[in-house]
């Protein structure tokens, strides 16, 4: 195999100049002759049914149009099932609905507009709780407050045959994305056709969803990706894009949408928080014997995601490990609190705090070190899952477990006085896609374009993790050119084909593979041209290089791709995933690759304050091969940073169904000082299906966080804490100070 | 009410209303985007700017305190800001990119004062400033080589 030249490299990101300069166009920064500015009106009330009265509102000077449910020509949207309304028309599910859009010549008008609408609510029961939700005596959906149902069982779960076992209930809670910047969207029309400029995970999708509501052919919308300032699965299921489309079409001006940070945490979906009742159990050769859970996960008022997210829990409860006997029911449940979706782990997220901290209690309820039993018991290539799928190569976990061990071994002692310090082991392992059998296509069109540059269209989306260099490096790759070369076309749905979503940690594997097949068969017919030009015998011993093609012997043979630019040469790539949809008892392939990583951190705390410090780590991530190094720190640190949020700060403090904490001066998200610097390790153990061997890491790095950290609270304080946030408050509460 | 200000060197005169806030009259009546509006009450830093080489959040002060003041954006063409915007690429500090103008500006805003800063001190500079994408230790390193840098120029 020919050495790789720039896939391996620490590539400078493509549109990083652009960020540093403040030229990248969020879609609040455009301002268009003639716009319209549309302010959401929200339910303030959790569930009820609600009457409303515009008509002060719309006297106001300066308003021009009050939207509602009557405007939509299809009232719902959703990204599985249609259970969300663009605008609800009489019965609000959960605090911060949208029940209608205030258009009005400036937002202060727009503003003042709000105070004068009257909403009359009528008060239905609410259900807050799992437990409420379960009883089924008020229903939010249908026929059942049970939206989805999994199980995972495999060989026969027997704890009397176990010599060591240990239960424990965990509680994790919702959290918010908190991406930096708001929604946003500015809509308006190109003749008859409907133009949205927002900023989404997947434009081909909301081109779908904008055009049901309103009642258009897709083809007459046209979705463009402005600049995504972070997503984190919060910018999976649509806001504002149905409401300012609805608005071009209607008034025929421009319509902007731009949401406050308080009315960004109402309107994106949440993590969902999962109540995770376990018992694990072992012989006494340290061998994991049995798996018996229980799952139950709130997704509020709404699905989005849930069954996929409850899938994904229950398929990772058992962790990095080969467990032969497993039993795990999973449901998903209606509430009538904020809507819960796609969060970066997707479900792998909440369980791993879980079977992480069981591993920890097992192993000293049996007197072995944490690190022993994880090695006795990780899954290696020939193991098999807890859904029987085989490890068929690129299963490092093992090397990373051993390399975060011995570099947290070096990291011991030093120990202040008068503080509590501790050190903490997590692993997790997280499949990569859509899963189960679902069709995971991503598309690519590479051509010569007339700059005689490689050009690759694709509707990805650069949401922060790099894609657009990760692409840029894999078709530089083929081209054997710099990826600063390579012009990208991904922001608009006219002229890309639909390559999925960004999430998942799909894009690098899924969409990489794409493009690379893509440039691989342009590059065939480039050669192919070559050698009909020079009448040579076949395409042996010529060179692409910097846009240009010669023959090696001859080099006085040769060709610019510039020569190329009017031929419309183009090579498609099309990858699907190979997964299989789960059997009645769970057993199946449902994702492929699966990525793996080993954490270890060292916790401080104040006994007299409580408060928790995590002031030093190391972190080993499985990429398969890693494309560009420097971006994948990048992530393992920004996964780390999430990953320290969920653990030890982050409540939205949710009370009947309100979000009591919507604002960053309540909502505390992790600062610079509280970011340890980490030692940041990448095993690279090629996937044969990857492209270049490469796994996504998206998600996978912020998985083994939270549990690492209170493993090593555990270790310095005794205390075991199976419900997050550990704040100050919580850690004295039960430390007992 | 008529204010006499400098923005990125240039010297203007304007009409602003009392109750126009500063990142209003930059995005808005100047079209100068690069400031980023986050959380609109000074947690979260993204619109950061320099006033007289202070880093103060623009959605918290009103664009007539800036009468008589200077005022630095990430629109400003400065060698230094090149040296570290370029510095801040290198290191791979950029992800979504929305905080990266408030960011830079504090980074700015401290190596101004601070020639040689260590790991503390640019951890303190920034502490203002939110990310939620890179965990901040490659900003926090591209600062320190910026910092290297711009001491190389000086010598």
């Amino acid at each position: 195999m020919n050495r790789l030249k720039t896939v391996g490299t620490s590539s400078k990101r493509v549109e990083g100049m652009d960020k540093l300069n403040g030229i990248s166009m969020y879609p609040q920064d455009i301002f268009m002759q003639d716009e319209l500015i549309g302010l959401t009106i929200r339910s303030e009330i959790a569930h009820a049914n609600f009457k409303a009265n515009y008509k002060k509102a719309l006297k106001l000077d300066g308003v021009v149009d009050i939207l509602t449910s009557k405007d939509v020509s299809k009232n719902e949207h959703g990204v599985l099932f249609k259970d969300h309304q663009v605008f609800c028309d009489g019965t609000v599910k959960r605090v911060g609905d949208p029940i209608a859009l205030i258009i009005a010549e400036n937002l202060e008008i727009a503003k003042e507009a709000s105070k004068l609408v009257q909403i009359d609510y009528t008060d239905l029961p609410g259900v807050f709780s799992l437990e409420e939700s379960l009883k089924n005596e008020t229903i939010i959906h249908n026929e059942t407050n049970v939206i989805a149902e999994i199980k995972i069982d495999k060989g026969q779960v027997d704890f009397d045959k176990c010599d060591f076992v240990v239960e424990e209930t965990f509680e994790v809670p919702s959290v918010e994305h908190a991406f930096l910047q708001p929604e946003a969207s500015i809509a308006y029309l190109e003749g008859e056709r409907v133009v949205v400029v927002s900023s989404t995970q997947y434009p081909h999708w909301d081109q779908i969803e904008i055009a049901e509501a309103i009642g258009l052919d897709t083809s007459k919308v046209k979705v463009i990706n402005a600049t995504v300032g972070g997503a984190f699965g919060g910018r999976e299921d649509i806001t504002s894009q149905i409401h300012a489309a609805i608005g071009a079409l209607k008034i025929k001006r421009p319509i902007k949408i731009i949401y406050s940070r308080e009315e960004s945490v109402l309107a994106h979906s949440k993590r969902h928080a999962m109540e995770m009742k376990m018992k694990m159990g072992a012989n006494r050769e340290g061998k994991l014997i049995a798996l018996k859970g229980e799952i139950l996960a709130d997704t509020g008022a709404y699905a989005s995601w849930a069954p996929n997210i409850l899938r994904k829990a229950c398929v990772h409860a058992s962790g990095p490990y080969e467990i032969p006997n497993v039993y795990i029911e999973g449901k998903s449940l209606y509430t009538n609190n904020p809507f819960a979706g796609a969060m970066r782990g997707f479900g792998a997220t909440q369980v791993a705090v879980a079977y992480e901290q069981l591993i920890d209690m097992l192993a000293e309820k049996m007197g072995i070190s944490n690190y022993e039993l994880r090695l006795r018991n990780v899954l290696k290539v020939g193991s098999k899952t807890a859904t029987s799928q085989v490890m068929y190569n690129s299963v490092p976990i093992e090397k990373c477990l051993r390399i975060a061990e011995e570099e947290l071994n070096k990291l011991r002692g030093n120990d202040k006085p008068n503080v509590l310090t501790g050190y903490g082991l997590a692993l997790s392992i997280y499949g990569t896609g859509y899963g189960n059998g679902f069709p995971d296509v991503s598309n690519n069109v590479a051509k010569i374009n007339e700059d005689g540059l490689i050009e690759i269209s694709s509707g990805f989306t650069e949401v922060g993790q790099g894609a657009k260099t990760v692409m840029a490096q894999i078709a530089s790759e083929v081209f054997n050119t710099d990826p600063s070369k390579i012009v990208i076309n991904c922001e608009n749905t006219d002229n890309t084909p639909d390559t999925g979503t960004a999430a998942a940690s799909r894009q690098t594997y899924n969409t990489g593979n794409a493009v690379k097949k893509s440039c691989e068969s342009l590059k065939d017919k480039i050669l192919d041209y070559f050698v009909n030009k020079f009448e040579l015998n076949n395409k042996i011993g010529i060179e692409i290089e910097n846009e240009e093609v010669y023959l090696k012997t001859l080099p006085s043979k040769r060709m610019l791709f510039s020569e190329l630019s009017n031929l419309c040469l183009s090579g498609e790539g099309t990858f699907t995933a190979q997964t299989t949809t789960l059997d009645d008892c769970g057993q199946g392939a449902p994702y492929w690759p699966y990525g793996f990583n080993a954490l270890g951190v060292k916790v401080e705390i104040d006994p007299k304050s409580g408060h928790i410090n995590v002031v030093d780590g190391v972190f080993v991530q499985d990429v398969g091969k890693a494309i560009n190094p420097r971006q994948i720190e990048g992530q393992m640190d920004g996964g780390f940073v999430m990953g320290l949020g969920y653990a030890l700060y982050e409540d939205l403090n949710i009370k009947n169904g309100h979000i009591i904490n919507k604002k960053f001066s309540n909502y505390i998200l992790p600062t610079s000082k509280d970011m340890p610097t980490l030692k940041k390790i990448i095993v690279e153990d090629p996937e044969e299906t990857g492209p270049y061997g490469a796994k996504g890491i998206g998600e996978s790095v912020t998985i083994p966080v939270a549990p690492a950290i209170l493993n090593a609270i555990f270790d310095a304080s005794g205390v075991r804490f199976t419900k997050l946030p550990v704040t100050p408050v919580e850690f004295m509460k039960k430390f007992g100070g | 009410m008529i204010i006499n200000t400098t923005i990125n060197g240039e010297k203007i005169e304007f009409d602003v209303s009392p109750n126009r806030r500063l990142i209003d009259f930059l995005r808005e009546d100047l079209h100068l985007t690069g400031t980023k509006e986050g959380c609109s009450e000074g947690e979260c830093g993204t619109c950061t700017v320099l006033l007289d080489g202070e880093a103060v959040d623009s959605c918290l002060v009103m664009a007539f305190q800036i009468d008589g003041k200077s005022v630095t954006t990430i629109e400003a063409t400065d060698d230094d800001l090149s040296i570290i915007k370029e510095t801040f690429l290198e290191e791979g500090a950029p992800q979504c990119g929305y905080c990266m103008p408030g960011m830079v500006l504090s980074a700015k805003g401290l190596l101004d004062k601070n020639k040689k800063p260590n790991r503390d001190d640019v951890k303190e500079a920034i502490s203002g400033n939110l990310c939620r994408c890179t965990g901040y230790t490659l900003i926090e390193d591209a600062i320190i080589k910026s910092s290297e840098k711009l001491g190389d120029d000086n010598e």
